[in-house]
């Protein structure tokens, strides 16, 4: 349950923004979490919602741009799209996979009422 | 930053202790804004573990100018983390100073343990706290000053998920897993496996008495990150521990 830190954090770094922005009320947050980000995507809606309470970002919304995983194999240069770790080479069944895309976990940007 | 599991606890809930010593409260003020009309889009295009990612390099740059070569040992919890700090270092430390921080979420024990040994050792509970952060570890490294040209041996928490994604500063995560779990623990936890530069294989003296296919669980873990390296060791019986003390003795050497 590491997503209350993530949650706490994305707080943070938008309400950090929206002050910055001279905001007092953030509507939403466009966070892109990758596929193999290690990060449950409802189980972070869920901390995000207890964790914003009385915050600048209380009442926003979460909109989660999910990016898929992509995997380049060492040995054939395939380059393929990977749901998860364990990585084998579609193409020459091979184990040398280096994941290139997925693990992304940043503040996209925000929306917020001025 | 607040570093918790599920329940919204301050900072100020973990305590880093040595073995004996009692902590302190403090209060956690926020701020409380009001409506506006109207509204525009901020770029922001900030990573979420940026701040902890920082104080990493942070912890990164403090052992590279001390030559210390620290190493966060992951695992599920009773893969036998810390039976194998207590006989690492018991054998290391007459060539090799070493130091040990120690997370948990509640007690001194595993401090106490350690301590037994003769090396300084601080404990982090983290309270409710799933895994150690950064912050934790640069708080902890003010407590137990490590000297130069020294092993420091970081024992996350006991958690196969939630660790993976906090950079600590350390060279390299090693992931301790036991025989006594499923071969299938690396596909079944990936981004640790992921994560990590080193696999130990612990407690492989009881092999004989468990259904666990050694050859399969490399393979697992190979297929989720093919630059891992394997130590298969018994930290009871010593079995194997000659091969890991060695690395680590050129660690040191090659920093």
């Amino acid at each position: 349950m590491h997503e209350m830190s993530i949650a706490m954090s994305v707080i943070d770094i938008a309400s950090r923004e929206a002050e910055a922005g001279g905001a007092v009320k953030i509507e939403s947050i466009q966070l892109d979490v990758g596929k193999l980000a290690g990060v449950l995507v409802d189980s972070l809606q869920f901390c995000f919602s207890a964790a914003s309470k009385d915050t600048r970002a209380e009442d926003a919304e979460l909109l989660v741009n999910e990016l898929p995983g992509k995997g380049e194999c060492q040995d054939c240069g395939t380059a393929f799209e990977v749901d998860n770790f364990i990585t084998i080479c579609p193409e020459c069944s091979g184990f040398r996979v280096e994941i290139v895309q997925g693990r992304e976990l940043r503040v996209a940007s925000i929306t917020v009422e001025d | 930053m607040c570093d918790t599991c599920g329940c919204g606890q301050p900072d100020d809930a973990v305590t880093i202790r040595k073995p004996g010593e009692h902590h302190h409260d403090h209060e956690y003020p926020h701020d409380h804004d009001h409506d506006h009309d109207h509204r525009h889009e901020i770029n922001v295009e900030r990573d979420v573990l940026g701040k902890n990612n920082l104080l990493a390099e942070r912890n990164r740059g403090y052992f590279e100018a001390k030559n210390i070569t620290a190493l966060n040992l992951v695992s599920s919890p009773g893969s036998g983390k810390t039976t194998l700090l207590e006989k690492t270092i018991t054998a290391i430390r007459d060539e090799i100073d070493c130091s040990v921080v120690e997370g948990d979420q509640q007690t001194l024990r595993d401090a106490e343990r350690v301590e037994a040994t003769g090396a300084p050792v601080v404990q982090v509970n983290t309270g409710t706290g799933c895994h150690l952060d950064a912050d934790m570890v640069n708080r902890a490294l003010k407590v137990i000053e490590p000297v130069d040209n020294s092993l420091l041996f970081i024992e996350n928490v006991g958690n196969l998920v939630c660790p993976a994604l906090f950079d600590l500063g350390e060279a390299m995560k090693v992931v301790v897993i036991s025989v006594t779990e499923g071969e299938d623990k690396p596909q079944k936890y990936p981004t640790m496996f992921d994560a990590a530069g080193i696999c130990i294989i612990n407690k492989i003296d009881l092999l004989p008495y468990v259904e666990f296919d050694l050859e399969k669980c490399k393979e697992y873990a190979l297929q989720v990150n093919h630059h891992l390296e394997f130590f298969e060791v018994s930290a009871t019986t010593g079995e194997g521990l000659d091969t890991w003390l060695d690395w680590l003795k050129d660690q040191v050497k090659s920093t």
